[in-house]
């Protein structure tokens, strides 16, 4: 184990990793680590807005796995909040454009949607994207999921290219869901 | 009525609504975990605060320098509800505050503000 961290940072180094997380995720590692990823490009200077947009996607990221990641501690404390298991990575494009990505497990019943909607996404321009994210924000109920089910559309809107996703089906229950956004 | 004040945390605002001014204020940021828990209290003082403070103007205070998608959810209902108040007559202004170099800010209070009919919508821009 201990020999293998070093391959681990290398590989890490290598690929433009900057930050890598895989583990328990609560809305107070949500706060720490986007605050942390925030901090870390005023102090190199990156621009408002990009420092903004990476802050907003990862936001959006780690707040799905709090919510919806279908791996979920066991001894979840009333009023302590949710914690999830999920995974994060931000990191730098060849061209030095900024990424986002996480990985969490999801309910295999929920894959059809999810995938249909960031299709969806995909297909979408900007102006169309606007008017979709408006008239969402409008017209969802609160009822339907824990979030507002806005922050697909908002990330789509931060970045760069279409979205990047993938399923990997692990068992009749659960698929492993992941995805990367390159922002603008 | 009593004042309606909340502190601020790392991903929820600072809140003060004052029933006798009638100046409401929401300043920091807004991500909290539970969106619609965090502005529960905020829609119920507000609605007893309109049907209670009659036709006077009221003024809302808005420098929000990040909020995720649910919160923009929420503030677009907030809207909405002092948008069929101000439908009815009475004047109500928002000011959406944002610093210079904030773009994003600037274009969601643009957004906010192209979706309200009736309320005064003012786009405050301000420097360090």
């Amino acid at each position: 184990m201990a020999s293998n961290l070093y391959k681990y940072y290398e590989e890490m180094r290598a690929k433009g990793t900057i930050l890598y997380f895989n583990g328990p995720v609560s809305q107070t590692m949500v706060e720490g680590l986007a605050g942390l990823m925030r901090e870390k490009m005023r102090a190199e200077d990156a621009g408002m807005a990009s420092v903004q947009r990476v802050f907003s996607i990862l936001v959006e990221q780690m707040q799905n796995i709090v919510r919806y990641s279908s791996e979920r501690s066991l001894h979840a404390c009333e009023g302590l909040g949710e914690m999830a298991h999920g995974q994060v990575v931000v990191g730098r494009e060849s061209d030095g454009s900024f990424f986002v990505a996480c990985g969490n497990k999801v309910r295999a019943e929920d894959v059809d949607r999810l995938a249909s909607q960031l299709e969806a996404l995909r297909a979408m321009g900007r102006q169309d994207l606007k008017a979709y994210y408006r008239e969402r924000r409008r017209s969802l109920p609160d009822t339907d999921s824990k979030g507002a089910g806005l922050g697909f559309i908002e990330m789509a809107r931060q970045s760069s290219r279409p979205m990047d996703y993938d399923f990997v089906p692990l068992d009749c229950e659960t698929s492993f869901f992941s995805m990367k956004v390159v922002a603008q | 009525m009593t004042r309606f004040s909340v502190q601020a945390t790392k991903s929820s605002p600072h809140i003060d609504f004052d029933p006798e001014t009638r100046i409401l204020e929401i300043r920091g940021e807004s991500y909290p975990e539970n969106c619609s828990g965090f502005y529960g209290p905020v829609f119920d003082w507000l609605e007893r605060f309109l049907s209670d403070a009659r036709n006077d103007r009221v003024e809302l205070n808005m420098e929000i320098l990040y909020f995720n998608s649910s919160s923009s959810k929420t503030f677009m209902d907030l809207f909405d509800m002092l948008d069929s108040e101000a439908a009815k007559g009475r004047t109500i202004v928002v000011n959406w505050r944002y610093h210079e170099e904030n773009e994003t800010a600037m274009e969601c209070g643009e957004e906010f503000m192209e979706d309200v009919q009736n309320i005064r919508f003012n786009l405050v821009e301000y420097v360090d």
